[in-house]
Formats: C-alpha cells, structure tokens, sequence
C-alpha cells in the first residue's frame, strides 16, 4: 500500500474536541435546513444597479382598457407587494393553528417511523458500522475514518 | 367559453386548455451567470444557451405559494400573447393547491384571480381530488382510493371516499424532488466533483440514472464489487454545452473498468448513490429526518380510516407525481404495502401512463362535466360575497 497508515489513537485523545449530543442535533438539523434551499450560490443579478430594473416594461397591461389598469394599479402597489413578500414562516405562524380544531398542517405531518434507523458511511455511502467519536458521524471501514478526519470532522463548529 | 385547467406545482406548471393538450413547463424563473441583464420566466428556459450555474427563483417555499411576485410574472408570460392568449372575461380557470392551504394564500389567490387578471369564473381544487375524480372516472365501479402525490416539495398521501377526501387520514412526508436533488448533490460535492451550484444537471442525473432497488442490501452488495461484476456502477457524462449539449449516461459496452478515459469529458461514476437517493422516499430517516416512508405512511393513513373501509383503500393505490417515474418504484411499493398489509385484503397499486399530468387530466374530465357550472365561483359571486364564497364552496 503507497499511503502511510496513521493510526487514530496514535493522537492524544485530549487533543480530540468530543461533541456532545446538542451540538450534534444541532449540526444535524442545520444539514437538513440546508437540504431546503433553493440555490447555493448568489444571485447573479445582485451587484447590478438598481437603474436597470427601473426600465419600463411594455407589456399587456398597459395596452389594456383603463378601467384594468386602474384595478391593477390597486394589486400592484407597493403596499401589496409588502402584504405579498412574507416567508413561509410567517404565515404558518399567523395561520395560527393551534387555535382551529381538526387535522391542520401540523397534525398531518407524517410520524417518526416504527423501524430502526439505518446508518450509512458519510464518505462512501455503503452500510456503516461504526461511529466517530468527536463528531457522531459513521463511517465502515478505516480508511473511510482517515479520509473523515482529514476533510470533514469538526471542520465547522456550530 | 373555454376551460383553463392549471396545475399548479412547484416545479412544474402544467397548464392548457380543456379541450388542447397539456404542456408541462417550468413554474419559476430562471437567472444565468453569462447573460447578465435578463431574467427568464417559465418555458424561455429554452433560450439560455450556458444552463451551467443557473439560479432558481421558485414562487414555492415549502410546496406552498409565498412570493407573489414571481408567480405573477410566470403567470403574466404563460396567459400572454407568447402562450395560451387566454381571454379573462371569457375564460374558467381551474387551478390546484396543497393540502391544507393557508388561508391567507387562499384569499390572495382570490384577489388575484378575480380582480387582477379577472377571470369570468375559478375553481380552487387540490391536485390530488382531479386525480380521484379521474381514477373514479375509469373505475366507476371503485367507491375508495388513495391517492400518494410524491412531487417536488413533500409527497402527500390522501384517501377519497365518494369523491371527498377525507381530511383525517391525510399524510405529509416532507421528502420531495427537490430534497433528493439536493441531497445528490451534496454527496456528488463530497466524493467526485463540486456540483453544488448545478441544479439543473443534477436533476437531469437524477432523472437518467437513480432507480428504486427492489433488495436494497442485495444492491449495496453489488455496488461494493469491482471491475465488471458491478452491473450497479455506471458513468455520466456531464455536459459542457459546448460539444455536449445534454448530459447522458454511458452505455455500458464503452464504460472502461480499469483505468481512465482517453477523452476529455468530465465523468460521475455512481455506484450506491443511484438506489440510495430514492431510497430516501422510502426510508427518509436514513438522512436523519424522523418521518415514516411512503409505505409505511400509506398503511398507517389507510388504518386511521373506519374499518369497513379499509380494504377499499388498499385495492385502489394510485401513484402521481414525478417522483413516481424512477424505474421500479411501483414494484417496491407494493412489495413493501404487502408485506405491511394484512393478510386477508387485496393489494393493488396503480401507476398511471403519465403520472405527472394526471390531476391535469382530471381537471379536463371535470371541466367537461356536467356539474361543472355548480362547482364554481363566478366573478360576479366573488365581487358580492367576498372571500366567503369561496371558503365555503372551495374544500381545501
């Protein structure tokens, strides 16, 4: 074998910063957020200036009859585009839900499954058998822990 | 008087007349690193020549409708001259939702139909009830089914009775398309390649290679194996929009075991990521999300039903969505329900030809029907009553 075998317990087990189970929650719960997004990277669009969003845009609802554009006039001001811009959030929280009766959205959220969670590798995906100390990731064979500590244990705290 | 029938989903729209055909096209706009200055709205996806780095930007957040303004311009294009032209004063429109909308996105939707772009009548409708009517409509003999709508945001599992569905028995899974893109793209990120800005070919990878395994261990087996016996393993090409304009999977004759290719593609080798991505829809508490899999969900929805209802249910599976499309998925779901269901209850679980215009079909079934007139609000009811009218005819 060309790559030289560290040992894990050729380091001091001082050394090693061990997470405890509210850090790991935590770390786990900013992954599956994370899983949310949409887009990973910036806007593209967000260092032009402002000036050139400003430029009219000739389309049907200026050609329309007044009596339309002055109804649209009222849906597209700017007090409506305040109404319009809350995130998902928000409106689960005005919604209010615990106030009406009966399945909601909460309720119909699907319930923690009655079979054992599995565990797979966190570098290569296969069945894992074992677990890192310091951070709770899993991880099947030695190599895969060594190729684990090198690039992603504790590489960020939370 | 022409029907409008829109499902509208979260990734895709899929919108036409009741008596056209359906188009499928993307529900969002999109931004590109290289044309600086435009924004494309819907299907001028078409026209982006680079689709390498492209930015999203979904009106949908968590599958339901909070930005208004970007829905508006899709919606502006897709009504417009360049689209389907429609004529609002003589036009009905039958438009889906999810589950358990909430009742501010409700009343904006109404304002917005009525009195920006004026449609002469609407119907709010969930994409999961034009699904149920067209399945009742071809078995007319079934008096239950259930209906599982696996899409972009969440998969939603819903029984119908008579053609109402019954609130109790609703399900949500909050893993959807975009979840296993994402996640694909995370572990493609971590092994091969930083993918994390390209949504767009991933989904693409995705939709070409993953598939449903019928013997999940048995597949992790093989896909540990080396050179040839690992009939799992398989090479994507990725495009580069120059001389690959589209992202393909290589067959396997060419794929060269040992070694590297000659030519100067860029290459994904994907072993267990193929079946361990979808398997996500089934067990989504392998990546840590604490919910019941699709199965799993199916059974515990079908036992919170009166139990002289219960084998109706489990007779009359139907699957929609575009998740449904991975190859094999049918046949695990009904392995799995099987196994879960009793004994004595037939099983039966129905994939359609096209799972993703489903709902639409139903719409235009339900446009043509007879009762349709009763079923919706016209403008004229909306501009007296208010939002009340339509809370009270809409049963979503």
């Amino acid at each position: 074998m060309a790559e030289k075998k560290t040992t894990v317990r050729s380091q001091d087990p001082n050394q090693r910063r061990v997470l405890d189970s509210m850090t790991r929650h935590r770390r786990l719960t900013r992954q599956l957020e994370a899983l949310e997004k949409d887009n990973f990277q910036d806007d593209p669009h967000a260092s032009l200036p402002q000036l050139v969003k400003r430029l009219p845009q000739f389309d049907e609802s200026n050609e329309s009859g007044n009596e339309s554009s002055k109804r649209r006039k009222k849906t597209r001001g700017d007090h409506f585009k305040q109404r319009f811009r809350k995130n998902f959030q928000a409106l689960l929280e005005e919604e209010d839900l615990s106030v009406s009766e009966g399945p909601n959205y909460l309720i119909a959220c699907a319930e923690p499954s009655k079979f054992p969670q599995r565990h797979f590798c966190a570098v290569c995906g296969f069945p894992s058998n074992y677990t890192c100390v310091s951070c709770g990731a899993r991880y099947c064979c030695v190599r895969c822990l060594g190729t684990h500590h090198e690039t992603r244990c504790l590489k960020w705290t939370v | 008087m022409s029907t409008l029938v829109l499902d509208n989903g979260a990734c895709f729209a899929k919108i036409g007349y009741s008596h056209e055909k359906v188009s499928v096209i993307p529900n969002c706009q999109f931004r590109s690193k290289t044309s600086r200055l435009k924004t494309f709205t819907a299907n001028q996806l078409d026209e982006i020549k680079d689709p390498s780095g492209l930015f999203f930007i979904l009106p949908f957040q968590k599958g339901y409708l909070v930005n208004w303004d970007v829905q508006r311009k899709v919606w502006d294009h897709l009504f417009g001259k360049d689209m389907f032209k429609v004529d609002f004063a003589d036009t009905n429109i039958v438009i889906t939702e999810p589950y358990f909308n909430f009742s501010s996105i409700q009343d904006t939707m109404n304002e917005i139909l009525f009195e920006e772009y004026q449609f002469q009548s609407a119907l709010r409708i969930n994409a999961g009830s034009l699904s149920a009517h067209r399945y009742f409509h071809e078995n007319n003999s079934e008096l239950c089914c259930i209906v599982v709508d696996s899409g972009f945001s969440f998969t939603h599992i819903v029984p119908y009775c008579r053609g109402r569905k019954m609130k109790e028995g609703i399900c949500r899974i909050n893993v959807g398309g975009k979840l296993l893109s994402n996640h694909l793209k995370e572990i493609i990120s971590y092994r091969q390649l930083h993918v994390m800005d390209e949504t767009y070919v991933i989904n693409q990878v995705k939709e070409d290679v993953c598939y449903v395994s019928q013997n999940f261990y048995k597949d992790m087996e093989i896909a540990q194996l080396k050179g040839e016996d690992n009939t799992v393993m398989r090479d994507y090409v990725l495009p580069d929009f120059s001389s690959i304009k589209k992202g393909f999977c290589k067959p396997r004759e060419e794929m060269n075991f040992t070694g590297k290719y000659k030519t100067g593609e860029q290459i994904l080798r994907l072993t267990n990521e193929r079946f361990a991505v979808p398997e996500m829809l089934f067990h989504p508490s392998d990546i840590g999300i604490q919910e019941m899999g699709i199965p799993e969900a199916l059974v515990n929805s079908i036992n919170n039903m009166p139990e002289e209802m219960q084998p109706h249910f489990y007779k009359n599976i139907v699957l929609t969505g575009g998740n449904t499309l991975f190859p094999g998925f049918r046949d695990r779901v009904y392995k799995e329900v099987r196994a879960l269901a009793p004994v004595e209850y037939q099983v039966s679980v129905v994939l359609p030809q096209n799972p993703i215009c489903y709902p639409w079909e139903g719409g235009k079934l339900l446009a043509e029907n007879p009762d349709f007139e009763e079923m919706v609000v016209t403008r004229e009811d909306y501009e007296e009553n208010g939002h009340y009218v339509c809370e009270e005819k809409f049963d979503i």
